[in-house]
């Protein structure tokens, strides 16, 4: 959105509100975070229900709205992971995609495009090209709704004759210049998680007689670091794929302007990092030491001790993305934007992510300060 | 408004003062003397009748406020529930009786009355009094719905031939008499003009082990009962702590998380015995005694007689019980459970609680019980919760269906860790960590330890909330196990009247079937009273009862009982409350409302419930 506004597109921007805030102060929030003040003029917000036909826009409304779209990006997700969720995530995904492919055929957009995942490339073959999935087998429900998507997007794209973009990012992280963003999931849980766990044993050691550290062989070292006995169980050796969303903007936009019409873009690290190596930056960063990463089967989860059983319940929705063998092609992309790469993860876009994601309290204070 | 003049208005007429709930004794002069007067609740009463003029200083004033030896100990107790400090109280009632005497103003003493000669020489000289000191501390309590009403005497007998003795006198003289136990019913139903009958002395209690009931006096509570009872290896299903047993019965039916398994009204006693309105003395089990099983709905009863003793059922304990509390994102995700529970017969105490019960059990302070509400509403997003008795074999059904729960040891960490919650900033984690599978860190094998080690809960950690010069006894009591035991605190009840810490509350109670949809209809309605008149109002508990065919719901509005127009206004949504109630209980036919319990609490519960 910033991006757009700044490179000066008209926004039409049809959404909800969320916890007693309504949609345009969701994004006033957001365009005052973004340092953007003036753009009054080229931004429209409608408060719109994706769940009913024509949006839940009277009649009227949606003429109007209709006419005034040439293009449609829609990026709008339920990125919940868990299979207890099936139903809701592939109703929000899948099933209420409906109204704005509604508005785009009523609209006759020049283009649509849709933010999807990498990761719809689903279980199929090391080897994922920039191509609908045929995959049957997914890592979870969030993988599976969005390319149940891309095929119900692209019939539809199809059958009204509308060019149609996939934009396939894989695991955003925050700005590697300036560390910001506004989620703090993914790539930050496991560092949140371990960032806590390691507060909560300093403050024993350091302020209650250190009694219940010791009983778990957990101890300060002559260099300040914290041991912490943490054995941390992956399937297999790989990579975790990671970009920041500098680069996803870049790419993105790139592709949004580019001559021609439609395709699917990976939007992915060529050069992903592997965890041992992420490993060693979470242990220099928090001053930590004593994890292992092990391969293979893990351990029965009654041995585990307490710091492993609760890392690993923080981590398992996210275990298949931490050592995961998938290569995704990036022909498209490298086409239009190659001059752009993301950028190599190194300890300082690291240190300098996590240290915004601590100033702001993981998202707590993102808005108080205006940070 | 003076300080001291302040917290004796927020007296909360709990009567928690004349019980020894917190094992740091009771008011030396109260239990010498036994009215309320010379108890902490009766001098509050007392010096706010004096400060604001509306009674004269008295003989009894000054034996009152003598008799005072500002040992402190009300302090602890009232503390603990209200965060009031009544000691402050005690004193300046000392200072206002000194300061009248050294100015040489009148002492106003008794009147000669024949009658009150005639009432001695029933009870004895000591206990029959028409001061108006004595008197005015029974002339009122915080129900918004009755009015003051100064008696012309309070009576203290002894024994069930002299409340026979005394009725016929009363009879004789055509003079109104109404019997208090500990007057802490809130609803007004020991207030009145003529004689206040105050039944304290009769504090006998004769085990029956073999028949398994024990022999109550009028005069015992439900925490003295129990306390006797837990001595024994039993148990007995009792009501609020400082509630006399049978003014309890006959008031409202003795009620509690027990009564899932123990059942209501008549299921408590085995036998009762009555002084009736003649003077005559029946046992409810004579075949010529009324008929005190029967229940008639809408049917506002007269009294049957006093209740002189009650032989109430005793319990079986096993060593192996234990208390859980089981989170739940909804009131119908938690009411469909209590149902299951209560009809395959898991758990022996059962309660849906909300945030308001839950936080000011878990808060010694106001300002902590606040906290710990936005902390289980919005952090752990837990709006509800299971409370759950049961032995060992009852805990492990309740595991294998599948529900995530607080066990003891957790919520010890949790409660004695309070202080440390509010800037815990892990719980962020522990929300997000529930997004995918609700409550999911309390499968965590390691769960209480890892809170143990974040919260470093202690007793001295919890006695950081309270005023400093509490803390030394705040650190000794919470060094003692059962004040944070599930299954102790359901069984004495002690934390129940901290629901009327903040505001005085009025309870809505009814019985109903255990009907998520019934229940919610009716809570909005009361919702909907309460936002019309502006009153604060929250959810209070639901236990089930009957094998889960019905259950008690209790919904409370609160209410400034120093402030009039709010009086006003809660009386008003009392009488549309109970209005509403009647309407269901006729067009239903399966709701009953609890004021028609008063006097019928005797009753058998089928024929309260399904007749």
């Amino acid at each position: 959105m910033n991006s757009l506004l700044k490179n000066g597109y008209n926004l039409i921007i049809p959404g909800r509100g969320k916890n007693a805030e309504t949609l345009e102060q969701r994004i006033y929030k957001l365009l005052k975070w973004f340092g953007i003040s003036d753009y009054s003029n080229r931004l429209k917000i409608i408060e719109a229900d994706y769940s009913k036909p024509l949006l839940g826009l009277s009649p009227a409304l949606f003429k109007v709205t209709c006419s005034l779209t040439d293009s449609v990006i829609h990026c709008a997700s339920d990125t919940c992971f868990s299979e207890s969720k099936r139903d809701k995530v592939l109703q929000f995904n899948v099933d209420q995609l409906s109204g704005i492919l509604e508005l785009a055929s009523a609209a006759q957009v020049k283009s649509f495009s849709y933010i999807s995942t990498a990761y719809a490339a689903g279980l199929n073959g090391q080897i994922c090209k920039e191509q609908l999935s045929s995959a049957k087998e997914f890592v979870n429900a969030y993988e599976e709704s969005k390319a149940l998507a891309e095929k119900v997007i692209t019939d539809h794209c199809k059958r009204y004759s509308i060019p149609l973009t996939i934009i396939r990012p894989t695991i955003v992280y925050g700005d590697s210049f300036t560390g910001r963003t506004l989620r703090f999931n993914a790539f930050y849980y496991p560092i949140r998680s371990l960032l806590n766990i390691r507060d909560i044993y300093l403050n024993d050691i350091r302020n209650h007689g250190a009694q219940k550290s010791a009983k778990q062989g957990i101890y300060l070292d002559k260099d300040g670091y914290l041991f912490l006995p943490l054995h941390f169980f992956l399937p297999k050796k790989g990579s975790i794929n990671l970009i920041p969303v500098n680069y996803f903007v870049e790419v993105t936009q790139k592709i949004f302007e580019r001559p021609g019409n439609g395709g699917i873009f990976h939007v992915c690290n060529g050069n992903p990092p592997n965890l041992d190596q992420l490993s060693d930056y979470i242990k220099d960063f928090l001053k930590i030491k004593g994890i292992e990463i092990i391969y293979g089967e893990p351990l029965n989860t009654g041995l585990l001790n307490p710091v492993e059983e609760l890392f690993e319940r923080f981590i398992e929705p996210y275990r298949p993305y931490l050592s995961d063998d998938r290569i995704f092609d990036k022909t498209n992309t490298d086409f239009i934007a190659g001059e752009i790469q993301a950028p190599e993860m190194s300890y300082q876009i690291f240190s300098r992510c996590m240290n915004y994601g601590i100033d702001v309290n993981w998202g707590d204070n993102i808005f108080k300060y205006g940070n | 408004m003076s300080e001291s003049l302040k917290i004796a208005r927020s007296c909360r007429h709990y009567a928690m003062c004349k019980i020894d709930f917190l094992g740091s004794g009771v008011c030396t002069s109260g239990l010498d003397k036994h009215y309320v007067s010379f108890y902490p609740q009766g001098r509050m009463i007392l010096y706010e009748g004096l400060a604001e003029n509306k009674i004269p200083v008295t003989e009894k004033s000054i034996e009152i406020a003598a008799s005072c030896n500002l040992c402190g100990k009300c302090d602890f107790q009232c503390y603990f529930i209200t965060e009031l400090r009544p000691t402050k109280v005690m004193k300046s009632l000392k200072e206002f009786i000194s300061l009248h005497l050294q100015s040489g103003s009148e002492v106003v003493h008794s009147k000669e009355d024949p009658i009150l000669n005639e009432i001695r020489s029933i009870v004895g000289e000591e206990w029959a009094s028409n001061d108006a000191s004595i008197l005015y501390s029974y002339s009122h309590d915080l129900s918004p719905i009755s009015s003051p009403k100064m008696p012309d005497y309070v009576v203290l007998p002894n024994s069930r031939e002299e409340i026979s003795e005394l009725v016929k006198l009363f009879n004789r003289h055509n003079i109104r008499y109404t019997v208090r136990g500990n007057g802490s019913n809130l609803l007004g139903f020991a207030i009145n003009n003529g004689v206040i009958l105050d039944l304290n002395r009769m504090k006998t209690i004769e085990f029956d082990e073999k028949r398994w009931f024990v022999k109550t006096g009028p005069g015992v509570t439900a925490f003295e009962l129990q306390k006797e009872a837990q001595k024994r290896g039993f148990r007995i299903n009792a009501g609020e702590p400082a509630a006399m047993i049978c003014s309890n019965i006959m008031g409202s039916g003795v009620m509690s998380s027990f009564s899932t398994t123990y059942g209501i009204n008549a299921d408590n006693y085995v036998d009762a015995e009555f002084v009736s309105d003649d003077g005559s003395i029946f046992n409810i089990n004579d075949i010529d005694s009324p008929n005190l099983y029967a229940y008639k709905n809408l049917n506002h009863s007269k009294s049957p007689g006093i209740c002189t003793s009650a032989n109430i059922r005793l319990h079986p304990v096993t060593k192996d019980e234990s208390g859980i509390l089981i989170p739940f994102s909804s009131l119908e995700k938690a009411v469909n459970f209590v149902s299951d529970c209560s009809l395959r017969h898991i758990g022996i105490a059962i309660s849906i609680l909300g945030t308001e019960y839950i936080s000011n059990f878990l808060a010694p302070t106001k300002k902590s019980a606040e906290e710990i509400k936005m902390i289980f509403k919005e952090k752990l997003k837990i709006p509800f919760l299971v409370h759950l008795i049961g032995d060992s074999y009852a805990l492990t059904a309740i595991k294998h269906m599948g529900v995530t729960f607080i066990d003891q040891k957790l919520l010890t960490a949790l409660y004695l860790g309070s202080p440390s919650l509010n800037s815990a900033s892990w719980l962020n984690l522990v929300s997000e960590l529930s997004e995918d599978e609700p409550y999911a860190y309390l499968r965590l094998k390691h769960i209480a330890e890892l809170v143990e080690t974040a919260l470093e809960p202690s007793p001295e950690l919890l006695a950081t909330t309270v005023d400093p010069d509490l803390r030394p006894f705040y650190e000794k009591l919470y060094s003692r196990a059962e004040m944070t035991d599930m299954v102790w605190l359901t069984e004495f009840r002690i934390l129940s009247t901290r629901i009327g810490r903040r505001k005085g509350f009025l309870p809505i109670l009814i019985y109903l079937p255990v009907d998520y949809a019934l229940i919610k209809e009716i809570t909005d309605q009361y919702i909907s009273i309460a936002k019309e008149l502006q009153i604060e109002h929250e959810f209070g508990f639901i236990t089930p009862i009957d094998h889960g065919k019905r259950c008690i719901y209790e919904f409370d509005y609160f209410f400034d009982h120093t402030d009039l127009s709010e009086i006003e206004r809660i009386r008003t949504a009392a009488a549309k409350a109970n209005h509403l109630i009647d309407e269901y209980s006729v067009k239903n036919g399966t709701v009953r409302g609890h004021p028609y319990v008063l006097y019928q609490g005797f009753s058998r519960k089928e024929n309260l419930l399904y007749s």
